[in-house]
C-alpha cells in the first residue's frame, strides 16, 4: 500500500501551473498569429463551403444528368475519404494535376499575399465542407413545399429568381442550425492544417511543446482556446437562430445556452448534425 | 363582413385587352402520368371575359388540366394556346418541342393562378407577396408596385393587413392576398384551382365574393370548383370532366336542370 503510492507519485509529472497560465493569459505573438489564422481560415472555408454546397445541391437536383453525376461523385469522394488525406493530396498534388504548383511558399492573390500552405489548407477545408453542406442545403431545399415553387413559377419567375427569392430564403430555416454545427466543427478541424505546416493555433502549441517538453500544460492550454472559440460561436449561433425564429412566425423554442453547450436538448429539425 | 370594392381591376389600371376574342384554345390535349392517361383529348375554347367553371369527380383530370394551361404540367399530345401563343412548346417542323425555360416564364406572366392551398410566400408580408413579381419579373419600380399592391389589398378588403405575414392571416384572408398577388401581374386570364376547398365554411363567402366581382369586371376565368352556387350565379359555361374527357359543356341553366349525360346526372345528384 505504502510502496504503491510512493511508486505512483514518483512517476507522476509535476503540473507547471505557471506555464499553463502564462500560455493562456500571456499569449505569445505566435499564438495570437495562430489564433488569427484559425479564425480566418475557419470563416473563409465555411463561407466557401456554403457557396460550393449550394451549387452542388442545385446541381444534384438538376434535371441534367451530367450535373447530377458530377455532384454525386463530388459528395461521394469528399465525404468518403479522410480530410487529412485530402489535405495532403491537395497540397502536394497540384503539380501532378495541373503541371504547376498552385501552392508555393508565397501566393499573391491581387492585393493580398499569403503562404501557399494556408491557401492549400483553406482550399481543402472548403471543398471538404462543401460536400457536407451540399447535403444540408439539399435537405433544406427539399423541406420547402413544392407549392412555393409552383406559385413562383405561376407568377412568371425564372428558376434562378425562384431559388434566390423564394426557395433558398425558406430553406435557410432548416439549413441554419446544422450550419452552426458545421462551423463549430470547422473551428476545430482547422487544426488539421498543422500537418501541412500551417502555423495555426495547434501548430504553434506543438512548437511551444517542442521547446518546453510540457505537453499537458500546452495542449490543455490550447484546448482552452478552442473551447473559448466554440463557446463564443455557440452564443452567436443562438442569437442568429433567435432572430431567425422571430422573423418567421412558426415558433419553435430555441434551446438556451446551457442546453446548447451541454447538449441537453435534442437538436431541431433532425436534418443536420453531420458528425465526423 | 368583408368589404369588397367594385372596381378591383382599376387598382392595376384595368386588364389588358387581348388582340383576339379567344383567350384560351386547347385542342385534343393528352396527358399521361406514367401509364395512366389523365387527360384524354380535351378541346376547350374560352372567350374574353368568359367564366368557365370545371367540375368533375376527383381524379377526373380537372386540376391537371388547368395546371397544363400555364405549363405547370407537361402535355403529351394536342396543343394549348393562350392569346394565340402556343404554351410551353415550340413548333419545329410540325413537331412540338418543349420551349426554353425563360420563354415559358414569360408566358406565365400573363396567366394568373390561384391555388387550393394559397401558396403565399411565408417569409414575406402580404404586401411583399404582391409586389415581388411585378418588381422582379415585370421590372416595375418599387414605388409603383407598392402603390398598386396597397390599392389591391384595399379593394379585396385587406388594406389594414399589408404588413401582416401569411401565418398571421386567416385562410380566407390568405386566399384574397393570393388573388391580389396574381392580379398584380395584370394577367389576361385567371386560373382558379379549387380556391375554396381548403377553407373553413365561414370563409368561403369572402373569397367567392372577390371572384364574383372579378367576373363582373370582365376577367377571363377558368375555375375548378365544387361551389355549385358560384357556378350557377357567375359561370357562363359549366364543363364536366369525366375520366379525362369533357362530357358536358353547357350554360349553367341547362347544365343544372337538364344535363344530357348520365354521369353528370349521377354526379349532380351526389353533390346537390
Amino acid at each position: 500500500m505504502h510502496t504503491s503510492v510512493l511508486l505512483a507519485t514518483s512517476f507522476a509529472f509535476h503540473f507547471d501551473v505557471d506555464l499553463f497560465l502564462k500560455f493562456i493569459f500571456q499569449p505569445s505573438p505566435a499564438l495570437i498569429g495562430g489564433l488569427a489564422i484559425t479564425i480566418y481560415a475557419s470563416v473563409v472555408s465555411q463561407i466557401l463551403g456554403v457557396v460550393i454546397g449550394i451549387f452542388s445541391a442545385l446541381a444534384g437536383m438538376a434535371r441534367n444528368r451530367i450535373l447530377r453525376t458530377i455532384s454525386g461523385f463530388y459528395v461521394w469522394f469528399f465525404r468518403g475519404t479522410p480530410l487529412l488525406v485530402q489535405m495532403f493530396i491537395i497540397y502536394f498534388g497540384t503539380p501532378y494535376l495541373f503541371g504547376i504548383d498552385l501552392f508555393p511558399n508565397d501566393v499573391h492573390l491581387g492585393f493580398l499575399s499569403l503562404r501557399g500552405s494556408v491557401l492549400a489548407g483553406i482550399v481543402a477545408l472548403s471543398i471538404n465542407e462543401g460536400a457536407y453542406m451540399s447535403e444540408i442545403v439539399r435537405a433544406g431545399i427539399l423541406s420547402v413545399e413544392p407549392g412555393q415553387t409552383e406559385a413562383a413559377k405561376s407568377l412568371g419567375m425564372t428558376y434562378g429568381l425562384t431559388m434566390r427569392r423564394i426557395v433558398l430564403p425558406q430553406a435557410l430555416r432548416v439549413i441554419i442550425p446544422p450550419l452552426g454545427n458545421e462551423f463549430n466543427n470547422m473551428l476545430k478541424t482547422t487544426s488539421l492544417m498543422a500537418v501541412i505546416s500551417v502555423t495555426e493555433m495547434f501548430r504553434v502549441a506543438q512548437g511551444v511543446y517542442a521547446v518546453t517538453f510540457k505537453p499537458f500544460e500546452v495542449f490543455l492550454g490550447v484546448a482552452v482556446y478552442y473551447l473559448a472559440l466554440t463557446t463564443i460561436w455557440t452564443l452567436i449561433q443562438g442569437m442568429i437562430e433567435r432572430r431567425l425564429g422571430a422573423s418567421t412566425t412558426r415558433s419553435e423554442a430555441v434551446p438556451g445556452l446551457r442546453a446548447r453547450l451541454l447538449g441537453l436538448s435534442s437538436p431541431r429539425g433532425g436534418v443536420g448534425g453531420v458528425g465526423r | 363582413m368583408v368589404e369588397i370594392s367594385h372596381d378591383i381591376l382599376a387598382a392595376v389600371g384595368g386588364i389588358p385587352r387581348p388582340a383576339s376574342d379567344v383567350v384560351v384554345e386547347t385542342t385534343d390535349v393528352e396527358k399521361w402520368f406514367g401509364k395512366t392517361q389523365v387527360l384524354n383529348g380535351i378541346s376547350l375554347t374560352v372567350k374574353r371575359a368568359e367564366v368557365v367553371v370545371m367540375i368533375g369527380a376527383s381524379g377526373s383530370g380537372k386540376t391537371t388540366f388547368i395546371r397544363c394551361i400555364n405549363h405547370l404540367e407537361k402535355i403529351q399530345g394536342g396543343r394549348i394556346q393562350v392569346n394565340g401563343h402556343l404554351i410551353g412548346y415550340r413548333e419545329i417542323n410540325g413537331k412540338l418541342v418543349e420551349d426554353r425555360e425563360q420563354n415559358i416564364a414569360r408566358q406565365r406572366q400573363d396567366i394568373g393562378m390561384v391555388f387550393q392551398r394559397f401558396n403565399l410566400f411565408p417569409h414575406m408580408t402580404a404586401l411583399g407577396n404582391i409586389v415581388e413579381a411585378p418588381i422582379r419579373v415585370r421590372g416595375v419600380t418599387e414605388k409603383e408596385a407598392t402603390g398598386i399592391g396597397r390599392a389591391l389589398l384595399e379593394r379585396v378588403g385587406l388594406g389594414h393587413k399589408a404588413d401582416a405575414y401569411p401565418a398571421q392571416l386567416s385562410g380566407g384572408q390568405q386566399q384574397r392576398v393570393a388573388i391580389a398577388r396574381a392580379l398584380a401581374m395584370r394577367p389576361a386570364l385567371m386560373l382558379f384551382d379549387e380556391p375554396t376547398s381548403a377553407l373553413d365554411p365561414e370563409m368561403i363567402g369572402e373569397v367567392l365574393e372577390v371572384m364574383k366581382e372579378l367576373a363582373r369586371e370582365g376577367m377571363t376565368m377558368i375555375v375548378v370548383s365544387h361551389e355549385m352556387g358560384f357556378a350557377r350565379e357567375v359561370a357562363d359555361r359549366v364543363v364536366m370532366l369525366d375520366e379525362g374527357k369533357i362530357i358536358e359543356d353547357d350554360t349553367p341553366e341547362h347544365f343544372f336542370t337538364a344535363p344530357s349525360h348520365e354521369r353528370t346526372k349521377a354526379f349532380l345528384s351526389k353533390i346537390l
